[in-house]
């Protein structure tokens, strides 16, 4: 009997919780996310009590991990970037985590749930939005119409960069969300297979099940890496308005 | 597809915002300030060790230099000394050649003039013998006696005639 390959994106209720109208409970997602906390919480700090000059195993990780989100930062945001340097590292790190451990059989991807990367995604979005705003004013507006646009063409410009600049936020939770579903359903599929087909041909599925979960791995990684990149872009942007349009896209 | 199913919504957004804020705090607060430092720390020592072996290489080059320099002054100064004590030298070779020749020039003016003063007196004393010579035999020639001024006329006229032939 073939299963569902969507049934391990349902999520059930284990702890129903209810506060003044609001359903809080507690199903696998918010168990996963628990989990994901813990894990880089305490990876995260057995790494940074070395404080050796010459680093352990652990901390070398951590430096390189600090160094890689360091060079986006600087690459797209500049030396001021840097004060959004413990946002872009913890939302890397959870981003990462949530990925990695969903291709553990039998946990749950966060990350495969649109409205966690639509969170994400319009928070980011937004605080680039307020940032904006706020470094320039009014003149933010001018992120509507690119650098060189001829005058006559401003008006088919605006909303064809307002478009875009909507697609931002919408495009970054969807990448995230279909990936990580797109996996897993694939994943779902050729495990299903391989139940099915027995052991005379179920060893062939298996394989690409094998195959295919070393590719997820990268996708995790791949998919937390794009989400950071476009994050500093997005917040570049608000940053430099038209300085470095190179990096916008 | 589960993921689109609403009712989950709230929940999801509530514990993801609770537990992207308590991570986020933890790493804030623990996990990025000593990674962070340790970083710096490592890029100043880096930077400390690169600066201090830079200061180092200047001054050795300073010593080197300050060595040459001190090396070619000793080099002039040596050389100095050896054209001085040259030109010394030279000056005392020139003032003993002048002193023998001025001392030779003396002996031989003393020699010189030692020897005009013995031809004078020899010929002094010839004079005075060929006088009373001639006289000698001018009286035993004659036989006669002359006159005072007979025997003075006659004695001039054998010396000047004697003064002559020894000139010639």
């Amino acid at each position: 009997m073939q299963e569902n390959p969507l049934h391990p994106f349902e999520l059930h209720n284990f702890i129903p919780i209810e506060v003044s109208g609001l359903d809080i409970s507690i199903n696998q997602a918010v168990l996963t996310m628990w989990i994901v906390v813990a894990l880089v919480a305490v990876l995260m700090m057995m790494a940074s009590s070395a404080r050796r000059l010459v680093p352990g195993k652990l901390q070398s990780l951590a430096e390189l991990l600090v160094e890689f989100i360091r060079g986006i930062i600087l690459d797209t945001m500049g030396e001021r970037g840097m004060k959004f340097f413990p946002l872009v590292t913890t939302l890397f790190l959870f981003i990462l985590f949530c990925n990695l451990i969903g291709l553990v059989p039998g946990s749950y991807t966060v990350t495969s749930q649109i409205v966690v990367t639509a969170l994400f995604a319009f928070a980011v979005y937004g605080l680039s939005l307020v940032m904006g705003v706020a470094l320039h004013g009014a003149k933010f507006l001018g992120i509507l119409v690119p650098p060189g646009t001829p005058a006559w063409l401003v008006p088919l410009m605006i909303p064809i960069e307002l478009i875009s600049q909507l697609a931002r936020p919408i495009s970054l939770a969807v990448r995230l969300f279909a990936n990580m579903t797109a996996g897993h359903v694939i994943l779902g599929v050729l495990f299903g297979l391989t139940v099915s087909g027995g052991v005379l041909i179920g060893w062939l599925p298996f394989a690409f099940t094998i195959a295919m979960n070393g590719l997820e791995l990268g996708i995790a990684f791949i998919q937390a890496y794009i989400f950071t990149v476009l994050t500093c872009v997005y917040l570049g942007d608000a940053f430099h308005l038209h300085g470095h349009d190179e990096h916008a896209h | 597809m589960p993921q689109f199913e609403t009712h989950f919504y709230s929940s999801l957004i509530f514990w993801e915002i609770v537990s992207f804020a308590i991570l986020f705090f933890i790493l804030y607060k623990y996990a990025f300030p000593p990674l962070l430092r340790v970083l710096e720390e490592r890029e100043r020592k880096i930077k400390d060790s690169l600066d201090e072996a830079e200061r180092h290489r200047s001054e050795a080059e300073r010593t080197l230099r300050e060595y040459e320099a001190k090396l070619a002054a000793v080099s002039k100064e040596a050389e100095t000394l050896l054209a001085a004590a040259r030109e010394r030298a030279q000056r005392l070779l020139e003032e003993n050649e002048q002193r023998m020749t001025a001392e030779a020039e003396r002996i031989k003016g003393d020699a010189l003039r030692e020897i005009e003063q013995e031809r004078r007196r020899a010929m002094q004393e010839i004079r005075s013998q060929t006088t009373e010579l001639a006289l000698m035999v001018a009286e035993q020639v004659l036989q006669r006696s002359l006159t005072d001024a007979d025997h003075r006329r006659l004695a001039d006229e054998a010396l000047a005639a004697l003064t002559r032939s020894s000139h010639q």
